[in-house]
């Protein structure tokens, strides 16, 4: 099981580019952290395709602490059902104040990341519910 | 999401694009502002109310969660942990990640800020391999040199070719000094 004290410093690591560069600083951040650190992954994805992407944010889920999500593949796309985001219960638990834009790192990160994979991306809800898809370009649901 | 299990490896990746965008001082200033003073704001307060108690409950805590190779040690005057195999640096060198240039040098950006906070300096060495020693001193009573020999869990104490396998960071008394590179 991973050390969810982690979450801590994530949260505070978008804090302090948020406070210190701004919203745009922070946003650059989640897309180049995509690009670049996410790299071999979006190339996992790319010749994977939807099982890859299934198969990656199951194992992913099961080890992070907590939280309760359920990751639905199909043809067309990859439902992530995050009834209890795992990050968000853990900084709640702990009574940190977590930074408002907090949820949009998923976007962001997964949006590029999903892109350089040649697919889509889509997230409604947040603030520790959310529905995550993941599409191939081209299909629409 | 960005969860924790990979934490590490983005973590390091994050030094090397503040340095690269920002510039090294602003990797100092996220270390010091965003991990000390706001991420690590549960071991400042129990390390700052409790002294030597607080560093054994914060790091026996955090230790065990990363699975650490460590020892403590509690003498009058110091606390001390011996790390022989960092689950940081463990994880970078499993995973071929290597982004920033001197990762280890985080721990000293975060800790030695709390640990001046707290009225306490630190000795420090880490060879960039995953084994160092932290001893901490009062700031009242600290040794203006490296702490002595502490036995068979004192990392020095290990075999030349793990323990100067490679270049070493020293710090005596919170200041970094000039070290002999293999």
């Amino acid at each position: 099981m991973a050390a969810g004290d982690f979450y801590f410093a994530i949260d505070a690591t978008f804090r302090h580019i948020h406070a210190t560069y701004g919203k745009e600083a922070l946003v650059q951040y989640w897309q180049a952290m995509a690009r670049e650190y996410h790299r071999p992954l979006a190339e996992r994805f790319r010749r994977g395709g939807l099982e890859e992407v299934r198969a990656y944010w199951a194992e992913y889920f099961a080890a992070e602490p907590g939280g309760d999500v359920e990751v639905r593949g199909g043809e067309k796309e990859v439902e992530l059902v995050v009834r209890a985001c795992p990050a968000i219960g853990w900084l709640r638990a702990a009574g940190r104040d977590i930074v408002p834009c907090y949820c949009e790192h998923c976007r962001h990160v997964s949006g590029t990341l999903a892109a350089a994979a040649g697919m889509t991306f889509a997230l409604t809800g947040g603030d520790g519910a959310c529905r995550q898809v993941f599409r191939l370009q081209g299909d629409t649901a | 999401m960005i969860g924790v299990q990979d934490f590490v490896g983005y973590y390091a990746w994050t030094f090397e694009y503040l340095r690269r965008k920002y510039g090294e001082e602003a990797v100092r200033d996220y270390w010091h502002r965003a991990i000390s003073l706001d991420s690590q704001r549960h071991a400042r307060a129990l390390i700052m109310a409790r002294g030597f108690e607080g560093m054994a409950a914060y790091w026996g805590h955090t230790l065990a969660m990363e699975e650490a190779g460590y020892t403590f040690q509690r003498g009058a005057e110091y606390f001390r942990i011996d790390m022989f195999a960092c689950p940081s640096q463990g994880y970078l060198d499993r995973h071929g990640l290597a982004f920033y240039h001197d990762y280890c040098e985080h721990c000293m950006g975060w800790i030695k800020p709390l640990m001046d906070d707290a009225g306490f300096v630190v000795h420090h060495e880490h060879n960039h391999r995953g084994q160092c020693y932290w001893e901490m001193q009062p700031a009242t009573e600290a040794s203006a040199t490296p702490p002595p020999d502490r036995g068979p869990q004192d990392v020095r104490n290990l075999p030349p070719e793990v323990w100067a396998q490679a270049r070493r960071h020293r710090y005596v008394a919170g200041r970094r000094v000039a070290t002999a590179t293999p």
